[in-house]
């Protein structure tokens, strides 16, 4: 399978990279393609400028030439089957960079259309059948139930939407890291291994 | 009461922009004092760099370098009012980012000797969420309005239980006529006129 895996952690020594690592491994111990972003390594942008909220309806290629650190991005994005995203969860929904992912990258005539007269949103992303999200929660389960665990509903509806319609999504999540022990840490990262090598299959 | 109008959107002109004018005329006819934050006038970069993010979990409640300003807002203002257009179902990035760079330890939330958060932005009365939205209602209500929850629910576990939260969004942006537009901005005026 093509795999693309989108990384969103501003330190290299953290909890988070090294749950990158483990979903790094999970996926060379089967015969998958593997293209990894590591978005705050690459300094991705995630601000939308002007140009392109202005020309958000234009052809793709016109948004491309203005601005051409997306290229990349898109082709990754029309390029994979499946799509892992791994991030520490914050007020309650992914980190900035990787929400300017969605906002920058996930753009009309490649994530989706509204053709002339069309009340809807078309989805443009039939590749990707697979959406797996890695993510840490300082606080608990209870606590991200009462804040509506915006993250999962970005990433599971509004992002899947755009996917496959029989898009399979898996929540591989670790809540309280606040106050998790080293052998919590040990034991989310081999769930983190297992389960990423039996979604990819 | 100090009232901090947080503001995001890239483009000077749009209809954000004009939401944003009525904030802040009806906010000022309440007799408040009117600060604003205009996130891509101001060119924020929202990202969070790995010594902020070492400085974030020492629990030093240090304040970022450059976001003084942001944090004196912050604590001073007991109205806020978010304007922002909603996309993938959230908050722009730069937004988003505003929050994960200014409400650190220290500013939103402490954490006590058993490591569990404790509210600091008890000051806060009220907050207004203004946003648009290209999609019609029951689709934003089905993918869940998550620019909302983060800054009602999220933000309401930094704030007093007496917090009041008021939603106001214009769907279906791209198919509304100039009528429906002229008549969301009264609305906004005339409920923070009340505020």
């Amino acid at each position: 399978m093509r795999v693309l895996v989108v990384s969103a952690h501003p330190s290299p020594q953290s909890f988070g990279s090294a749950l990158t690592c483990e979903v790094l491994a999970a996926l060379s111990e089967g015969s998958h393609e593997v293209r990894h972003r590591d978005l705050c390594a690459e300094g991705f942008n995630p601000v939308v400028s002007p140009f392109e909220r202005l020309n958000h309806r234009a052809a793709v290629d016109v948004r491309l030439a203005g601005s051409p650190d997306l290229r990349g991005h898109v082709e990754d994005l029309q390029w994979c089957e499946a799509m892992i995203l791994v991030y520490p969860t914050w007020w309650s929904g992914q980190p900035a960079i990787l929400k300017g992912w969605f906002d920058r990258i996930l753009m009309n005539g490649v994530a989706w259309s509204l053709p002339e007269g069309a009340s809807r949103l078309q989805p443009g992303l039939a590749n990707i059948r697979r959406l797996i999200v890695v993510t840490t929660h300082g606080s608990s389960k209870l606590v991200n139930a009462l804040e509506g665990e915006s993250g999962k509903r970005t990433a599971f509806r509004s992002v899947r939407l755009m996917f496959h319609w029989r898009t399979r999504t898996s929540w591989i999540a670790m809540y309280k890291l606040d106050r998790a022990s080293a052998a919590d840490r040990e034991a989310f990262k081999k769930r983190v291994r297992r389960r990423v090598r039996r979604a990819v299959g | 009461m100090n009232a901090l109008v947080i503001y995001c959107h890239p483009v000077e002109g749009s209809f954000c922009s004009a939401m944003r004018d009525a904030a802040i005329a009806g906010l000022t006819t309440a007799g408040h004092s009117v600060e604003l934050i205009d996130l891509a006038l101001d060119e924020f970069d929202p990202v969070m760099s790995e010594s902020e993010w070492d400085v974030y979990v020492s629990g030093s409640g240090e304040i970022p370098r450059g976001l003084e300003r942001y944090v004196d807002l912050v604590k001073k203002s007991e109205i806020f009012v978010f304007v922002y257009p909603t996309w993938w179902s959230g908050l722009p990035a730069q937004l988003k980012g505003w929050l994960d760079r200014t409400m650190v330890p220290g500013v939103a939330f402490q954490l006590n000797d058993k490591n569990k958060m404790r509210p600091t932005l008890t000051h806060v009365r009220r907050v207004y969420v203004l946003s648009t939205f290209g999609s019609p209602k029951p689709y934003v209500r089905f993918i869940n309005n998550n620019g909302r929850r983060i800054l009602v629910r999220a933000f309401r576990m930094s704030g007093s239980w007496r917090m009041r939260t008021t939603t106001l969004g214009m769907h279906q942006l791209d198919a509304c006529t100039n009528a429906d537009r002229v008549a969301f901005l009264q609305k906004i005026e005339k409920v923070l006129s009340r505020s």
